[in-house]
């Protein structure tokens, strides 16, 4: 009885929010028609940076700090594909999902497999220092220099009555809706992705129950590894590389998954839409338009502040 | 005098009641014994009382003062007191500088005081060797161990959830002995326990728990003897 | 045994006493690497035997470059005033911090840190009065670019930090962190306020990391954006202090001693990807010897010792 009325409660909570997004959506629109485009284009792509990581943290509780730097790597090894074997970036999105989930596996071997439930401070401290010899080790590699690949498609555009836009970035869009899907499909409908979940709540009792926790937590880890490794040559065809690009995307994606709250897949994407947007729309004036990057702290700070608040409350 | 009062206490887990309305009165120099089927709500009573968990709805009153939302070290600093189920010695501190620990922050003693102080519980609970590390100590000096600490904050009311599970024969009178001698200093006792003649021999008065609810209360004879309590407890008291 | 300590301490200070007369000027210079780096991977390791793990040292460092550049370029205050009042800002900006993120602790704790750092690099990036990305330049060097002096001022802010954090051993603030960071329930159960330690400790390791910060940035008198908050502040002393063994006084200090003269080579090897080695130092250590330099050499005395 009590249940069914927090559950309500939370939807119609969860239905305000919903509506309260898209009422601002619609203003910005009316406001900045191009904005609305762009905004949506650059949520795609934080979604679809951050989706790994929901996966990771918030379904089995693992945080890896090297988040950004794997697709820093990925989108380094589209460019070598492309300036060596001229492979189109799109198409190296194919073996990049293959070669990284076994570098996952890999890694994961090597590394984090041995601080599984131990503090957590451990795998923060292993996620920094592989983003270190992730970011140094490609600085050897290929120097500080910022490089890009210039494509033609990339820079194409459309125009609906007066507002120009690219139309290359819906990529991103359907990217996001792909990798949304199927994360979705993995974890409701698939055996695996149930057990997921049960590890992610609880180890012990998963253990007790006859999953084996161990194999949840390497095939987690290398689904992450290998999206967000095959994301980065989708990233390099629109932006600049450099070795160092890795640690902010971290940062975001984190605060996107704190805000969508730990363990909601869909959550992760309404807050990329209020990353995204907000941040286009800063973009978007020019007096203001280097604070861009200061959304994702007001994002970071707010969320921290409620959630200090909801746990005194508790 | 009522030295503990809780008035219809509820705890919450998202749906999961696990405390309704559980209004009981501790009274001074009293051994109570709180008893119940697993999942009863037993160590969620202790929790709340010692500031763990805050309530979600009713009123805590300890001493007369009300002291419903205060965090659990605040509580201690009132005078509540307590032991864990599974023992939670602090391994990073050897045998006396977990006991110091209560005496300088319950207690807000200084270090030298407090050292002092820890001592004299140590010698009282029979506890030997107090530069040794929890590694080298034996599971019922463990559970001394943590009785002494929480007696090192100089509790007014002391809660021992299930300080005999996982000790023999000779362990348990050893333990009861201990709460008898602790008793006799003029402390007030809350025991929470499986084992039925540990609450038969210590307790004045017993409050029966069941699926978070007070199933009833009374002298150990006379729950013993009500059918309810007999229907819920029923593998319980075989046991014994 | 007792007194071989003592001795140890002793004899250590005098050769660092005696050094300034022996080292060239770019060895000096050294020297100034390895005290603060001292500084910053003992106040790191301090705020860890807490439980609390910190990337923000690199935030804190910046916050108080800034602040004693900034005082010395608009109001000429004296150099030592200016790394005082660096350390104060410091202090002040992780009171704020710490009182609204000490509350959920761990993961999120340890993300904030992160973001502060990024979060003052845009800031003073975008502002005129920090000079937007060419950042300040400061008309003379900290005792006019005096290397021995120079030399005096970190080697104190050095041995300051070592004598906290003996300080922090020896008194209650030992048990009330230990306790946290074994178990906060039993802690709370006995007393311990566990957002008052961990605001303080929070608070004195910041102030000491803005007080390393600002006499480094006073030494090279400028500060820049992308200097200033470099994430390398964060993860040399990280790399330090675990390389030397965390949860010790001497381990941070004989790791950061180690680590900041390799890195001085390395650089000069290695332009490219020097960090490299930090990378496998710190997973190595995490991975295979936790308690680092300090453990190894316990391990060893142990075994000569039956």
């Amino acid at each position: 009885m009590i249940n069914s009325i927090v559950n309500q409660f939370k939807q119609r909570n969860f239905l305000f929010g919903f509506i309260l997004i898209l009422a601002a959506i619609i203003l910005i629109g009316i406001y900045k028609p191009a904005v609305l485009v762009e905004g949506l284009q650059r949520s795609a792509l934080y979604a679809l940076i951050a989706l790994p990581m929901a996966l990771l943290l918030g379904i089995v509780d693992i945080i890896n700090l090297a988040h950004g730097e794997f697709m820093m790597v990925g989108a380094y090894f589209a460019y070598f594909m492309s300036a060596q074997f001229g492979m189109d970036p799109i198409v190296s999105v194919l073996p990049a999902l293959l070669i990284f989930f076994i570098f996952g596996l890999i890694v994961y071997y090597l590394t984090f497999k041995h601080i599984i439930g131990k503090p957590p401070l451990n795998q923060l401290l292993l996620g920094f220092g592989i983003s270190l010899i992730l970011s140094e080790g490609m600085t050897a590699i290929a120097t500080n220099a910022p490089r890009k690949l210039s494509l033609d498609y990339v820079s194409s555009s459309a125009s609906i009555g007066g507002v120009t836009f690219g139309t290359f970035e819906f990529v991103y869009v359907a990217g996001a809706l792909i990798v949304l899907l199927g994360m979705q499909l993995l974890l409701k409908k698939t055996a695996t992705g149930q057990a997921a979940v049960a590890v992610g709540q609880n180890p012990r009792g998963a253990r007790v129950v006859g999953i084996n926790v161990n194999n949840i937590y390497l095939l987690i880890f290398c689904v992450s590894i290998a999206l967000i490794s095959a994301i980065g040559p989708l990233f390099m065809t629109r932006y600049t590389l450099f070795p160092q690009m890795g640690s902010s995307f971290t940062l975001k994606s984190f605060s996107l998954v704190a805000v969508g709250g730990m363990g909601s897949i869909t959550g992760v994407v309404y807050a990329a839409l209020i990353l995204g947007m907000g941040e286009t729309l800063v973009l978007s004036s020019l007096k203001y338009g280097k604070w861009a990057e200061i959304i994702y702290f007001a994002l970071i700070i707010g969320v921290i502040m409620y959630r200090s608040h909801q746990r005194q409350v508790k | 005098m009522a030295i503990l009062k809780t008035t219809r206490v509820s705890r919450q887990f998202g749906g999961l009641v696990a405390l309704s309305d559980v209004s009981v009165e501790v009274m001074e120099n009293e051994i109570v014994g709180i008893i119940g089927p697993n999942g009863a709500g037993k160590s969620t009573f202790t929790n709340v009382i010692a500031g763990v968990y805050l309530p979600t709805s009713g009123k805590i009153e300890f001493c007369g003062q009300d002291i419903t939302l205060n965090a659990a070290h605040e509580k201690c600093h009132a005078g509540i007191s307590r032991t864990f189920q599974l023992t939670r010695p602090l391994v990073g501190l050897n045998l006396i500088e977990n006991v110091m620990l209560g005496a300088m922050f319950g207690k807000n003693h200084p270090m030298k005081d407090a050292r002092r102080e820890s001592m004299e519980f140590c010698r009282f609970l029979d506890l030997k060797n107090i530069e040794r590390p929890v590694s080298a100590m034996t599971a019922l000096e463990i559970k001394k161990m943590e009785i002494a600490r929480a007696l090192a904050t100089e509790p007014k009311l002391l809660f021992l959830d299930e300080v005999m599970a996982g000790l023999n024969k000779d362990e348990t009178m050893d333990m009861i002995d201990t709460v008898r001698k602790i008793h006799s200093q003029g402390m007030t006792i809350v025991i929470i326990e499986h084992v039925m003649r540990v609450i038969r021999e210590l307790t004045h008065r017993v409050i029966v728990l069941e699926w978070g609810k007070v199933l009833c209360e009374g002298t150990y004879d006379k729950v013993s003897c009500n059918p309810r309590v007999i229907t819920a407890y029923l593998g319980e008291e075989a046991e014994c | 045994m007792k007194y071989s300590k003592y001795l140890a301490v002793l004899v250590l200070f005098i050769v660092a006493a005696a050094l300034p007369n022996y080292l060239g000027l770019y060895q000096l210079q050294i020297m100034n690497f390895v005290f603060v780096y001292i500084a910053f991977a003992l106040s790191w390791d301090m705020l860890l035997r807490s439980g609390q793990l910190s990337f923000g040292i690199a935030g804190f460092a910046g916050i108080g470059g800034y602040t004693s550049v900034l005082c010395g370029y608009n109001f000429a205050l004296s150099p030592i005033l200016c790394i005082l009042i660096g350390s104060a800002v410091a202090g002040i900006v992780a009171l704020f911090v710490g009182s609204q993120v000490l509350k959920l602790r761990g993961l999120y704790f340890s993300i904030v840190t992160l973001a502060i750092g990024e979060i003052f690099r845009v800031i003073v990036r975008n502002l005129e009065v920090t000079g937007a990305a060419e950042g300040i330049l400061l008309p003379n060097a900290i005792f006019m670019g005096n290397a021995t002096k120079t030399y005096w001022l970190m080697f104190a802010i050095a041995t300051f930090t070592i004598i906290i954090s003996i300080l922090f051993q020896k008194t209650r603030i030992y048990y009330a962190l230990t306790s946290i960071s074994n178990d906060e329930i039993v802690a709370a159960s006995s007393g311990v306020n566990i957002f008052k330690y961990l605001v303080i400790i929070f608070v004195v390791t910041s102030a000491i990391q803005g007080m390393a910060g600002a006499a480094y940035w006073q030494i090279y008198a400028s500060v820049t954006p992308e200097g200033a908050f470099n994430l390398g502040f964060a993860l040399l002393p990280i790399t330090m202090a675990l390389f030397g063994g965390v949860g010790t006084t001497w381990g941070p200090v004989i790791g950061s001693a180690i680590l900041s003269v390799t890195a001085e080579y390395l650089k000069l090897q290695f332009p490219h990807g020097h960090l490299l080695v930090y990378g496998f130092i710190m997973v190595a250590a995490i991975l295979w010897f936790p308690s680092g330099i300090m453990g190894v050499f316990k391990q060893f005395t142990a075994k000569f010792n039956t």
